[in-house]
């Protein structure tokens, strides 16, 4: 059974937000995953992993700080990719003037990548991140390496290093995906936690909640 | 008038424009998607057929309505329940309806039409795939529909008042498109043009769903009584509609689509700014508005609610009407800048409703000024979605006291301005809303109350030191989701509600009034403060008139003896 990307995005979002994340960060998480499904990549999965890994710590530990010019780490000990990748993202036009950032011990870097080719729009430049065994050239253009998936999916890596260079100018479309898989274990997961932003209904919220209470029948 | 010659009325100011009151009072108009849609199937000869209609005389089967286009042919699959009456309601919590459909990409194969038996009529409990565009479902209006089929079946025209008194044989309770359970995304088929404006696909499925429904009665008639039965009279057949019961699952979309939003509003206040700017008016379209108007008024007439709110805006809007065509009778309408003066006079003259009638009324005799903007209505919510972590903090406030105004000037410890929480509810995975003070719902609360939060967002923006939109982001995350909305709404002047969605007096009716009327559907009947009944596609032709009627001309009533 394929997913729709809608279908993708919503329940990512609404994952993140289960899982803590502020609602803004959660949208874009949600759009993460779905990017990440339409190039192919394991993304729900990975965002599946990462919320489980990050539940109930405090975003004061996750979010990056500039430990000095250049190098973001967190002082909880990991980087949250969703946290680091909205700032990546925010800070487009420091990497456009040819900053490189060092991104510290991260989880899932995989999930970087949706925000970096934001980045790499956003400024008009090619934008390189490489980590443990893979370098991704990110913008118009995205091209993981080949065989690369097993390092791109990689749970943690020590560090992060984001480069980025004048655009090549190659508009290579990226290979789009309309639909994606979802192993039902994933699925599951990621409905758990988004199932912690829905409200018990109380009897009194059954019968006004919506409005309802005429009849239907005439 | 010589200094008037270059006069350009600009489009209205977003503050007055998205008041809820004001967007609770709006009414279809040329920009109304199922308008849009029947112009293009009339423009470009689409073709219809019925390959497939298997119903036996308990009313169980299912039946194929196909749609030809230039490029694409896409098809209505139907199928038809024999429904308990005690099973039948509109609410989303139903979980068997009288008849349901999926609106599939193509023409169907016997083995697709055999997988979508499977999956359609359990709707949201079944799964569709990419080859299908929307998933929906309807119920009979049981009064009706019992007396059309008497009356048929006995050889007899059903009685005229009793047509209008309900106006149409089932009620559509949910159109799903994209994406949902399965369905294909609208990314999908965005780039054909007849998909380009929004909603076109479930615009498409109900014109089709109504071709249906109106066949079907006809058939359980000449089921009942073969030797008997007659078909509906075309001029009356029309008068049948499709009915839509609407509750606040589709008020958020509007909250959580704001690009979308903005191009709606901003391609009929553009064109009400065209309108209002021209010079002077041939009498040919001075005549038009003149009978648009008596005809908008005939429809006011036959507009009825059992709602208090209603009830009291319908009886404005009914001297209104009575204002309006009065003030026809003598104004000059072709000279000095007649369409500016005329709204000029209504603004003074007329409630919201009335004001609003006027705006959708100024737009029917220029189609050239008019209909093009149908084209700019869809919008790439990623195109403005990102944010601008460059902005100076001190350039977000400006535009947050801006855009926000109305929600700075409030006070939010008032518990009356943050009486409701949006919410979704465990049970029925449903947008819902609650009483903060004596619900335990805040923890759960959706952020669809724009004001509250950019009023809070602003607070802080007030004591940060931090110098860029990235660097106070870093330290409040929370207020990712409306600095978005205010940059976004920057750009985008309509793209905003500009009232408090959360208050103690919000009639979440007004944000699906405002949604529904851009689909182009009449008779707003609120059934409660969140939920409203609604008629559409009443008077249109059908498929098979397409042509030789009008696509077009049937949003409001014909005169008694008017032929169209």
């Amino acid at each position: 059974m394929t997913w729709s990307l809608n279908e993708i995005e919503t329940l990512s979002r609404k994952a993140a937000r289960g899982a803590g994340l502020s609602w803004g960060l959660a949208e874009e998480a949600g759009k993460a995953a779905r990017w990440l499904a339409a190039a192919g990549l394991p993304g729900p999965q990975v965002l599946a992993d990462l919320l489980t890994r990050n539940d109930g710590r405090d975003y004061e530990t996750l979010c990056p700080h500039e430990e000095h010019e250049g190098t973001w780490i967190a002082r909880g000990g990991t980087l949250c990719p969703l946290i680091s990748g909205a700032a990546l993202s925010d800070h487009a036009g420091r990497l456009a003037q040819g900053d490189a950032l060092t991104l510290g011990r991260t989880a899932s870097p995989m999930l970087l990548l949706p925000y970096l080719d934001a980045a790499a729009q956003l400024s008009g430049r090619d934008i390189t991140v490489s980590w443990d065994g893979v370098t991704v050239a990110c913008g118009p253009a995205m091209r993981p390496d080949p065989g690369a998936e097993a390092a791109l999916g990689v749970a943690i890596v020590d560090s992060v290093t984001i480069k980025s260079t004048p655009s090549s100018g190659n508009a290579t479309p990226r290979p789009a995906q309309g639909r994606a898989d979802i192993a039902p274990e994933t699925a599951a997961r990621l409905d758990a936690f988004a199932r912690r932003t829905y409200a018990p209904e109380t009897p009194e919220s059954r019968l006004s909640g919506a409005g309802a209470g005429l009849t239907d029948n005439d | 008038m010589e200094q008037h010659q270059g006069m350009t009325v600009p489009p209205r100011d977003p503050d007055q424009v998205m008041r809820l009151s004001r967007l609770g009072s709006f009414h279809q108009s040329r920009l109304s998607f199922m308008r849009i849609l029947l112009r293009r199937m009339e423009s470009e000869s689409w073709r219809f057929e019925r390959p497939v209609f298997d119903i036996d005389a308990a009313g169980t089967g299912r039946a194929v309505y196909t749609a030809h286009g230039p490029e694409h042919s896409y098809s209505l699959v139907a199928f038809a329940n024999d429904l308990p009456a005690d099973q039948r309601s509109d609410r989303v919590i139903a979980t068997a309806w009288d008849a349901t459909f999926a609106l599939f990409d193509g023409v169907p194969t016997t083995a697709d039409l055999d997988r979508l038996e499977q999956n359609v009529p359990r709707q949201e409990a079944g799964r569709i795939t990419e080859s299908e565009l929307s998933l929906s479902r309807a119920n009979r209006s049981v009064r009706l529909w019992d007396h059309v089929v008497e009356r048929l079946a006995a050889g007899q025209q059903p009685d005229r008042t009793t047509v209008e008194e309900v106006g149409y044989l089932m009620r559509t309770t949910a159109v799903y498109g994209s994406g949902k359970f399965g369905a294909a995304d609208r990314e999908r088929t965005a780039e054909r043009p007849e998909f380009q404006p929004p909603f076109q696909i479930e615009m498409l499925s109900v014109y089709l769903t109504r071709a249906f429904v109106m066949d079907l009665v006809e058939h359980m008639a000449l089921m009942r009584a073969p030797d008997t039965a007659t078909a509906l009279d075309p001029d009356l057949r029309r008068r049948f509609g499709i009915g839509n019961s609407t509750g606040l699952g589709m008020a958020p979309f509007l909250v959580t689509h704001p690009a979308l939003l903005n191009n709606w509003i901003g391609a009929r206040e553009e064109a009400l700014s065209r309108i209002r700017s021209l010079p002077g008016a041939s009498s040919s379209e001075a005549a038009s508005l003149r009978a648009f108007a008596r005809r908008a008024a005939a429809h006011v007439g036959e507009w009825h609610s059992e709602h208090p709110a209603q009830i009291a805006k319908l009886d404005a809007l009914g001297a209104d009407m009575q204002a309006l065509l009065a003030h026809l009778e003598n104004a000059d309408l072709c000279a000095d800048h007649p369409w500016n003066r005329l709204w000029l006079w209504g603004e003074n003259a007329l409630s919201l409703e009335g004001q609003e009638l006027l705006a959708s009324l100024l737009l029917e005799p220029y189609p050239h000024l008019v209909d093009g903007l149908a084209s700019c209505m869809a919008a790439d919510e990623s195109a403005t979605w990102r944010i601008d972590g460059a902005m100076s903090v001190a350039r977000l406030r400006e535009l947050v006291e801006r855009i926000y105004g109305w929600a700075l000037a409030t006070d939010w410890n008032d518990p009356a301005a943050q009486a409701r929480v949006w919410y979704v509810s465990e049970e029925k995975l449903e947008p819902r809303l609650g009483e903060r003070s004596t619900e335990p719902l805040e923890p759960y609360e959706q952020p669809l109350c724009p004001g509250r939060d950019a009023a809070r967002m602003h607070a802080d923006l007030a004591a940060t030191r931090e110098t860029t939109v990235a660097g106070f982001l870093m330290r409040h995350p929370e207020h990712r989701h409306i600095l978005r909305r205010a940059q976004i709404a920057a750009r985008l002047p309509y793209a905003e509600i500009r009232d408090n969605t959360i208050d103690a007096s919000v009639l979440p009716i007004d944000m699906l009034r405002m949604k529904l009327s851009f689909f182009g559907a009449s008779h707003f009947d609120p059934r409660s403060d969140r939920w409203v009944r609604i008629n559409m596609y009443q008077h249109a032709p059908f498929p098979h008139e397409l042509g030789t009627r009008s696509g077009d001309d049937w949003a409001y009533p014909f005169l008694n003896g008017a032929v169209s």
